[in-house]
């Protein structure tokens, strides 16, 4: 129970006082009427007593009466018997105290913490106490008990009367006829012989005083001093009114009254009508219907809540003829009234009654106790008796009641005791309650306390009340008091029981009020109960409403929500929130109601999706009617949820992917996926560029370019913005609910930073979406002036639902991510700022688009493509620096202008489109060579960036230009993706961004065309015999070449057209092949070798290294492989391999340069034809073979090995060179007659003389061991050999100079005819400045025979 | 047979509430929500004087006019709550016991799970079906 005014003792005083009747004179209700009051009012504010009273119980003993308080009321007559409920008049009254009692804006509330929770609100409850007062006063009397029968009567006769006394002798026959002669039941009198008090009324305004005080005196001569009184009143003029202020005592009494009688009529009818339903129910199918006619009813509430002002305005006037003298006589006329008329007069009727109980008790005990048969007027309380006034139960009862009057409680107890026993014996159960209840209120009452407080006799009576005697009346007086009395005892949960048990279905305004105190129990608690106090706030808000008491239950709702609320009670939590909006509504408070139905919406709902429709049908209504009344500012809308995080910001114009035969560079779209790896791949590539665009140094304040910004990119720094050029925000929504939302007419607002005044503008576009439990993303574009500025977060949203449109906004807040970096971050929550929305605008930039025309998307391995790309500037800005970059540098050429052949191309090339540019060659020259020389800075660029040969380098704004640029399909099989980043900037300089780049990613499918493998052997051919060949050694290259193409469908065949070569050092000298043929053709797994010559070029006298190109050509036509495409690709492909080899062996690397020096042949072009669509294709392409050292084989497929190298680089350098190696350090020949006759009869001895020569292919000095003598290593071999000797120096130790040749003349020896194997010498060889550990035996493999004839 | 029978997490948010799906649900919310003042008035009496040997199962915490409403709160302050229909006289003290028994026994299954984030909302085919097994079960 909540807190209250009064203190329990004083509240239960005032429960029951002193009745007195008050019969005026007309004469007199005249005079008091000037007040605009009656006289029953006119006394009402002085009826409490400030002074204490004194009087004598029957044993003579003082008794001091404090703060005694009397009621005085008109009689009001009436034939009916009392009724056991309350009726609709007074209920209505009631219902009207407690609506004009609501609790005031700005009280503070006090904040009770149980728990977790932190409730807040008032302790005090004023409309229940204002209800209990009014409850208690309207109380019908009942003939079970007296106290509030009227013990006394003022008759009132206004001294203007022509014969005062007269009109005394009317009034007191009239209350005598009242009283006595049974027409009524109404109102009971306490005592039969009711005191009579005989007040003169004199206006002194308009009567002769000496005239009244002469009335007086003659009054007080015929009823006695102590029975009449002289009241002089209306001192003040009426026409002197309104100078002087005097308080009005009379207000908070009266407008009560005047309110009850009066308004609310109509407006209380009517809203009480739509809101009867389960109090756990969620009313939602009326719910619609409900707001509409509640909108009516508003205006009605309107014009009634107007009523009452003007109303007070009217009981302003409250005693406006009295002066504070008057005030003063009529405190001072009830205090003479009580202590000089009533006191005395009670306590000789306790004195009489006194006598009368005991005489009674004594008879009592002598007859049998007196049964009367039931009373027809109480037919259903069958156990109930009704007793004459004059039964001896009913005096001990009425002594008891006097006793409590005037607060002798020892002596009320003590009589109500007796009373109780001899009703309960009696079986007079009403008679039994009433007794009970006040003999429990009286033991509380009693000062010292002697007894405790019987709360069993306050029970039993309540249960009495209720189920037997069916009158909840008494009961609920019982209740209240007792309630009291019970928290005054600090015992809340008994007193919460005892409020819940009181509620019933018959009265929604007693149920609401008790539930409410119930609940205050609840939360008032040792251990406060916080649960059962907002459940029963909301059972007390439900009856409040169902009461018509709106604001009431708005009140208990709302507190019940602070215990559900974010604690995922979800589906209560929505049941209060609906509530609240409805209530808050009909209320006419907008505002709050679009919160409430806003948080059904906002949080996860567990409702169904037709309460949900419901609910946002709803809230749109009361959104939209909010809207009309404050139309100013946009609220926000908390439907659809926006997923700030997922906000991709896109800088530029939306791509075209294609125009016609175009293809535009794919650059960045928002259909992409964002990919840290791809994104670390652009970057990295971008600061390739802007190194190569710096002199190498990437500057430090580099930060690579963003065009699409989402949550995993770094959104630390302002976003650049170039001016007039668009920027796409995607906002991604989700709707929450199972329902569509329709929305419409999204626009993105946003706000200049840039001035002090920034206008907020508005542009864009009007989409339409439906999104239904999903995420829906989708793109505004904003067009972007000048300025700094920031795109603010405001989104206008149309939602549509059926028909009902409304307008809001929502926020776009995006929240960067959480910090992780020091200690203090770890252990709070804090987030980075994220500026993906906050662009900084530059000055205008160049924008440069690139479109790719005939760009294959499918290529053979080493398949040369001619296509065409065009640079579109299409900003009004001039851009200059352009450059390529590529993770693919060898896939792709422009060309170089420097290698441009003079020689005009052969009509072939240009019919069928070629790639290369070739020249006609006679036939007959296939066999022989072009040689060509190049430097090498004709065509490497120093790093992977290549400039892009554009005319005078810039392009103006609406220019384009168009560049070939030539492909090669890459060396492997299989999808590729090449991405390319292009690099441009602006010609001004000074700008905030310091370029521009654009992407491209293509993606060719390879697939596998020829496979080459190459390998070189030293040709055996000793120089000298060579034609016509003057430099080193002649080397054999072999070159296979195998058709590994696994189509069968088109591609028919693969020509190998040409051959070339380029190195610093060697050349292509011939072909040597064997079959003839000349255009090398291979169908589908065929295979075909083919050999070459190579010989060393003439030693170059500058120092640049110069690449000699050699062709080859086995058709008719030339192409020139020095020239554009093939060099270009060449070089590319050097770069790369050697990019790839930086790991290898460094020991190995010097020592085959030196010996070797580096040889590159790379090789056939060819010329593939593919049957497509019976039209016969020609496609060409070249692969490339690096040829690095004697003998091993390299192939055109062997990246795979060159990764393995580099595993081996951690070897250590081999210390011993391979023997194979060394073995060709020499070569050796010996030059004999093949076939010699010599006469073995005349001379044994065949001396042959054989020629040993010796050549050093090395560019080392070499030391050579020759020796002649035989070796065998097994008999046979020995035996064999045997058969000759060399004779003559059978052992030499020579020094050969580089590439020295030298004859030694040795004798064989020969002692019979036959064929000898010459082929034992043995050569050792090592170079000189190596140690003698290396040398190791020259052995030549085949046998030099000699025939040996006898002539 | 139970009409409704309730998880609730130790910060007294709920973890799982089913109830016959005839009957006004959230009728069922309000009376768990509020039985939880009952549950803990019976810890906090209880707490004190018994320690570690506090009885889990903790009785009929209120009757209402037309259901009963039975507590048993585990060791980690986990409350079960079951509401049992008043005109269902074949219920005894036991056999709600063993109720809550089961449905503790089922709700660390839940807990062993190490999917399962404590705090979440119960999700648990298992679960559900003892759960319905109870709410079927004897009616």
């Amino acid at each position: 129970m909540a807190q209250c005014v009064q203190s329990v003792q004083e509240f239960v005083q005032d429960s029951f006082v002193p009745m007195v009747a008050v019969l005026c004179s007309e004469e007199a209700e005249r005079v008091t009427r000037k007040n605009n009051l009656n006289f029953a009012e006119l006394l009402r504010p002085f009826c409490r007593l400030t002074s204490e009273g004194h009087m004598r119980d029957p044993n003579n003993q003082v008794q001091v009466v404090k703060n005694l308080r009397i009621f005085v009321n008109n009689v009001v007559t009436s034939p009916n018997r009392p009724p056991t409920a309350l009726s609709h008049a007074q209920s209505k009254i009631l219902n009207e105290v407690v609506l004009s009692c609501q609790p005031q804006e700005g009280v503070v509330n006090n904040v009770v913490t149980a728990g977790d929770y932190d409730l807040n609100f008032s302790a005090t409850t004023p409309w229940f106490e204002t209800y209990r007062e009014n409850f208690l006063q309207s109380m019908p009397a009942s003939d079970h008990e007296f106290l509030n029968h009227y013990l006394a009567c003022l008759l009132v006769v206004s001294s203007t009367e022509a014969v005062p006394v007269e009109q005394f002798l009317k009034l007191s026959q009239e209350q005598h006829r009242i009283q006595h002669s049974g027409e009524y039941t109404n109102p009971k009198w306490f005592i039969p012989n009711t005191l009579k008090y005989y007040v003169l009324l004199h206006d002194m305004s308009e009567g002769d005083e000496q005239r009244a005080d002469a009335v007086y005196e003659d009054m007080k001569q015929r009823y006695g001093s102590q029975g009449c009184y002289l009241l002089k009143m209306n001192t003040r003029s009426f026409s002197a009114e309104g100078d002087e202020q005097i308080p009005d005592p009379w207000s908070q009494y009266l407008q009560r009254n005047i309110l009850h009688t009066q308004v609310r009529t109509a407006a209380s009818s009517t809203l009480s009508g739509s809101l009867e339903s389960h109090p756990l129910q969620l009313d939602i199918t009326s719910s619609s219907g409900s707001l509409h006619t509640l909108g009516a009813v508003k205006t009605e509430l309107k014009k009634g809540a107007r009523d009452p002002e003007s109303l007070a305005g009217g009981a302003g006037s409250h005693g406006a003829c009295l002066t504070l003298n008057d005030h003063d006589h009529i405190r001072q006329f009830i205090q003479e009234f009580t202590f000089r008329g009533l006191l005395p007069h009670i306590e000789k009727n306790i004195r009489q009654l006194n006598d009368q109980v005991k005489t009674l008790i004594l008879k009592i005990w002598e007859m049998p106790p007196k049964h009367f048969c039931s009373c027809p007027e109480y037919p259903k309380t069958m156990t109930s008796s009704w007793y004459p006034p004059e039964a001896p139960e009913l005096q001990i009862r009425k002594m008891a009641d006097l006793c409590f009057l005037v607060q002798h409680y020892e002596l009320a107890y003590s009589c109500y005791h007796t009373a109780k026993k001899d009703f309960l014996s009696d079986q007079a159960m009403l008679y039994a309650a009433g007794a009970l209840e006040m003999a429990a209120v009286s033991a509380f009452l009693q000062a010292g306390a002697p007894r405790p407080y019987p709360a069993h006799y306050m029970d039993t009576a309540i249960q009495t009340y209720r189920d037997v005697c069916k009158n909840m009346v008494l009961a609920e007086r019982c209740v209240l008091l007792n309630a009291e009395i019970l928290k005054s005892q600090g015992k809340y949960s008994d007193a919460a029981t005892l409020l819940i048990k009181m509620t019933s279905e018959d009265s929604d305004l007693r149920s609401a009020l008790l539930l409410e105190q119930a609940a205050h129990c609840f939360i008032n608690m040792r251990n406060p109960m916080v649960r059962k106090f907002a459940f029963h706030m909301i059972l007390a808000g439900h009856r409040f409403s169902k009461a018509g008491q709106r604001r009431h239950a708005l009140r208990c709702y709302c507190q019940a929500m602070q215990v559900y609320k974010e604690r995922s009670w979800s589906l209560a939590e929505d049941h209060i929130n609906f509530t609240i909006g409805r209530q808050s509504f009909t209320l006419r408070q907008p505002e709050k109601a679009v919160i409430a139905f806003r948080q059904i919406l906002t949080n996860d709902s567990r409702q169904t999706a037709t309460q949900q429709s419901a609910f946002l049908r709803e809230y749109l209504y009361v959104y939209k009617l909010k809207r009309i009344l404050s139309p100013d500012c946009l609220p926000q809308l908390p439907l659809p949820c926006i997923h700030c995080s997922a906000t991709r910001v896109y800088f530029g114009h939306e791509r075209r992917l294609a125009e016609g035969e175009k293809q535009a560079a794919t650059h960045v779209s928002l259909d992409q996926e964002y990919d840290q790896d791809s994104a670390d791949m652009w970057c990295h590539l971008e600061e390739q560029l802007v190194a190569a665009a710096n002199r190498g140094i990437v500057p430090v304040n580099f930060q690579p370019t963003q065009c699409c910004l989402n949550s995993q990119t770094d959104n630390q720094r302002h976003p650049l913005a170039v001016v007039e050029e668009p920027i796409i925000v995607e906002v991604t929504f989700r709707n929450p609910l199972k329902v569509s939302l329709a929305l419409s007419n999204l626009s993105l607002l946003w706000r200049f930073t840039a001035d002090d005044a920034p206008p907020s503008k508005e542009k864009m576009t009007n989409e339409l979406a439906i999104t239904n439990e999903e995420i829906l993303a989708l793109g505004v574009g904003v067009t972007v002036y000048s300025g700094f500025f920031v795109l603010c977060c405001h989104i206008n949203i149309h939602s549509t639902f059926d028909v009902m449109v409304v307008h809001g906004k929502q926020d776009l807040m995006i929240q960067g991510p959480r910090l992780n970096q020091t200690k203090e971050d770890k252990m709070t929550v804090r987030h980075g700022h994220d500026q993906r929305l906050n662009f900084i605008v530059t000055s205008p930039m160049p924008l440069m688009e690139i479109f790719f025309l005939q760009f294959p998307t499918a290529l053979l391995c080493g398949e040369i493509r001619k296509a065409y790309v065009e640079f579109c500037n299409v900003s009004s800005v001039a851009l200059c620096g352009l450059r390529v970059v590529s993770t693919h540098p060898d896939f792709f050429s422009f060309g170089s202008q420097a290698t441009t052949p003079l020689t005009p191309v052969s009509p072939t090339s240009a019919e069928n489109n070629s790639a290369y540019k070739t020249l006609a060659t006679p036939p007959q020259s296939g066999s022989a060579a072009f040689e060509m020389l190049v430097s090498a800075e004709d065509f490497s660029q120093p790093s992977g960036v290549i400039d892009i040969p554009i005319d005078g380098s810039t392009l103006q704004p609406g220019e384009s230009t168009q560049l070939p640029l030539w492909l090669r399909g890459p060396d492997q099989e299989g999808v590729h993706e090449i991405n390319f980043l292009f690099y441009y900037e602006s010609t001004g300089k000074g700008n905030k961004i310091s370029h521009r780049v654009l992407r491209h990613t293509v993606f060719i499918c390879a697939s596998r065309s020829l496979s080459v493998q190459a390998s070189a052997c030293r040709s055996c051919v000793p120089p000298h015999h060579s034609l016509g060949d003057k430099g080193g050694g002649g080397t054999l290259i072999f070159i296979d070449v195998e058709n590994i193409n696994m189509s069968e469908a088109g591609m028919r065949e693969f020509h190998i057209v040409q051959v070339s070569s380029s190195s610093q050092h060697w050349r292509l000298h011939k072909c040597i092949n064997p079959a003839k043929d000349k255009d090398c053709k291979l169908t589908s797994r065929e295979r075909a070798k083919l050999c070459f010559r190579a010989t060393r070029c003439k030693p170059q006298k500058d120092a640049i290294k110069k690449y000699t190109f050699t062709d080859l050509n086995l058709g008719n036509e030339r192409i020139i492989s020095s020239s554009t495409p093939c060099g270009d690709f060449f070089f590319r492909g050097c770069q790369t391999s050697e990019s790839q080899r930086l790991d290898a062996p460094s020991s190995r690397t010097s020592c085959s340069s030196k010996t070797w020096s580096r040889t590159f042949f790379w090789c056939v072009s060819l010329q593939a034809y593919v049957v497509e669509d019976n039209k016969q294709l020609i496609l060409e392409g070249q692969l490339h073979v690096a040829l690095q050292t004697i003998g091993k084989e390299a192939s055109s497929l062997t990246p795979r090995e060159m990764v393995l190298l580099k595993f081996k680089s951690q070897l250590p350098p081999p210390v011993i060179l391979p023997s194979a190696e060394l073995s060709q350090l020499v070569k050796t020949s010996l030059h004999y007659p093949e076939t010699y006759t010599h006469p073995f009869v005349q001379d044994s001895l065949c001396v042959v003389p054989v020629t040993l020569t010796l050549s050093n292919c090395s560019l080392a000095q070499v030391d050579v061991i020759i020796d002649l003598r035989h070796k065998g290593t097994s008999p046979e071999t020995l035996e064999v050999h045997s058969s000759f000797t060399w004779v003559g120096q059978t052992q030499y130790k020579l020094q050969l100079k580089p590439q020295e040749v030298l004859c030694l003349t040795l004798q064989a020896c020969f002692l019979q005819a036959g064929v000898y194997n010459l082929n034992t010498p043995r050569v050792f060889a090592k170079p000189a400045e190596q140690g003698a550990m290396c040398e190791t035996s020259q052995q030549t493999a085949s046998p030099s025979l000699i025939f040996i004839n006898n002539a | 047979m139970a009409v409704c029978i309730a998880v609730i997490a130790k910060e007294n948010y709920p973890l799982y509430i089913r109830s016959v799906p005839t009957q006004n649900e959230l009728k069922f919310h309000y009376t768990v929500h509020t039985s939880l003042d009952v549950v803990e008035e019976k810890i906090s009496a209880v707490g004190k004087s018994l320690g570690d040997q506090r009885e889990l199962y903790l009785g009929l915490l209120y009757p209402t006019e037309d259901y009963k409403v039975y507590g048993y709160v585990t060791n980690s302050k986990v409350k079960f709550v079951i509401v049992v229909d008043s005109s269902n006289t074949s219920l005894r003290d036991n056999e709600i016991r063993s109720m809550f028994r089961k449905l503790h026994n089922s709700f660390t299954d839940v807990m062993c799970n190490p999917f399962h984030n404590p705090g979440d909302q119960i999700q648990s085919k298992a679960f559900d079906g003892i759960v319905s097994g109870m709410m079927v079960q004897t009616g």
